[in-house]
């Protein structure tokens, strides 16, 4: 390949040019949801998707993909498949209002609860409860949260979710160290000013 | 960074015909009302097809638009800019990552979308097909095509799909540094010696016109533009953005004393629009339809990186695993 960039011309000659063998289903592996706690004290929210072959890379590069930047505390990773999505509502209707009883189970653990208390907007962690399935876990979530019109709720079963552990804590302390990421770094201003006056 | 512009071949707008009447009055009585349509609402074909579309290309031009830039890192003057432009890189495929993201909630996988980038089949931003020869054409990039970028981006950010718009919320938050950075190497060219200034003004006439073409021909009003700006797919005409990055940037431009190629740039005062020569649109034509200085070596990377990750990815992939499209 004719190229200006030496590593290019490097590239080892694989295949043929413009033809690619179709990708298989799952080669860009399973679908992960991302929530991220932005400050101490304040609740976690969704953040985005990662594509990974598990949860533990999913996790890795969830890191990468949505806490380079902005601050950030805490963060975690579920599978897109272990979320429990209620129906999405609109207007003056309550979503809980369409959330029906299922019968009472035996078995209970803990699920996580998300709303999404405004249209357009992420899910927002309201807080957890104890319950045998989903279905059990969005309705007693109706019973303990329902206080305002939510338009969206999504139920995790705690298990299902790779937290960050108390030993991870530190991965985010050096973010304010790096300004090189940060527009606040490139002020211009004085060199500016400095070669506008010399113009004169 | 994205190459916006609607370049894209027409979506008949018959089809809008054939929907539903009673739940296209409801999508287009929650689009007027300001709020966002969601992965799970009911939405028309058009709309769902054209926003992938679009979305996709956003999602390859930043996987491609990477390339020009990357190339630089090892020959970035300096370590601070060598730490910037990586930064930079990583942000641009970081945006990659989550509109292909936004783009899969609307049904079409990541596995099609990058074998179509690969084939050609889907198009990615025009203006990554040029060369960056020198320095200050990596410097160009940086401030003026990011500059474009975000000029697109941020008026897509008012459109009314919620996983686009949750995803340039991040961008253009991202963005800022990009084009505070590129500004600031340009002032340092700009401040410092005769041959500094020249290799500028150099890339300056050399990617002028394909930022001209950047964000795409002048479109004329059509049913078809029409609907999609209704249902705040296309925020704004080509020409609207062409006319706001110009009003943004030219004077910057000329404050660093270089000289833009175009002798017939200048605002008309009484319409409140630039006036310029009309960009060689037969260029941009044979551009985008593969005939351009790096088109074959842009794809031909990426079809590389892909077949040589091929074996990694066997190697990752595990049975349990399930894709599910994303939900929001």
């Amino acid at each position: 390949m004719n190229s200006l960039d030496p590593r290019v011309i490097r590239l080892p000659k694989t295949g043929e040019p413009g033809i690619i063998q179709p990708k298989v289903p799952l080669d860009q592996f399973g679908s992960f949801e991302v929530f991220v706690q932005p400050k101490e004290g304040k609740s976690f929210q969704h953040e985005g998707v990662v594509h990974s072959p598990n949860l533990e890379l999913a996790y890795i590069l969830a890191k990468e993909t949505f806490t380079r930047r902005f601050t950030c505390v805490s963060l975690y990773v579920v599978e897109t498949r272990n979320v429990f999505a209620s129906p999405l509502t609109d207007g003056n209707n309550n979503v809980y209002d369409l959330i029906v009883d299922p019968p009472p189970s035996n078995k209970k653990e803990p699920y996580e609860i998300y709303h999404l208390p405004k249209r357009g907007k992420q899910h927002i962690h309201v807080g957890q409860v104890e319950a045998g399935s989903p279905e059990e876990a969005m309705s007693f979530a109706r019973k303990k949260f329902n206080t305002k019109i939510i338009y969206n709720v999504w139920a995790v079963k705690s298990a299902d979710i790779r937290f960050t552990s108390i030993e991870e804590n530190d991965f985010w302390i050096t973010l304010p160290e790096k300004h090189f990421r940060d527009a606040a770094d490139y002020k211009g201003g004085d060199k500016l000013k400095l070669f506008l006056e010399k113009q004169k | 960074m994205y190459g916006g512009g609607n370049t894209f071949e027409d979506v008949k707008t018959d089809d809008v015909v054939l929907e539903d009447p009673n739940r296209l009055a409801v999508f287009e009585a929650r689009i007027a009302r300001g709020e966002k349509i969601e992965p799970a609402d009911w939405m028309p074909e058009l709309y769902r097809k054209q926003l992938i579309r679009m979305i996709e290309q956003h999602g390859h031009s930043e996987i491609i638009g990477a390339l020009p830039e990357g190339t630089w890192i090892t020959r970035a003057p300096g370590f601070k800019r060598k730490m910037a432009l990586m930064a930079k890189v990583q942000d641009e495929v970081g945006h990659a990552q989550l509109l292909y993201s936004a783009a899969e909630t609307l049904g079409k996988s990541r596995e099609q979308m990058i074998d179509d980038l690969i084939t050609g089949k889907s198009k990615y931003s025009n203006i990554f097909n040029y060369p960056t020869f020198t320095w200050a054409d990596c410097c160009f990039i940086s401030w003026l095509v990011d500059a474009g970028a975000i000029v697109n981006q941020l008026a897509n950010a008012k459109g009314s799909y919620g996983p686009y718009c949750r995803a340039l919320d991040r961008i253009c938050a991202e963005e800022s540094f990009h084009l505070k950075y590129g500004h600031h190497c340009v002032i340092y060219l700009a401040a410092g010696t005769a041959k500094q200034r020249e290799m500028f003004q150099e890339a300056l006439n050399r990617w002028w016109p394909p930022m001209m073409h950047f964000f795409g021909p002048s479109d004329k009003i059509s049913t078809h533009t029409e609907v999609l700006m209704r249902w705040k797919v296309k925020m704004g005409t080509n020409d609207e953005m062409r006319n706001q990055f110009l009003d943004m940037y030219v004077s910057k431009i000329w404050e660093l004393g270089f000289i833009i190629p175009d002798p017939k740039l200048k605002k008309n005062t009484e319409t409140n629009t630039w006036e310029y020569t009309e960009p060689d649109w037969e260029e941009f034509k044979r551009v985008i339809n593969g005939d351009g200085p790096c088109n074959k070596e842009r794809l031909e990377v990426r079809r590389i990186a892909e077949e040589r990750g091929r074996w990694v990815r066997k190697a990752l992939a595990s049975p349990k695993m399930a894709y599910v499209t994303p939900l929001a």
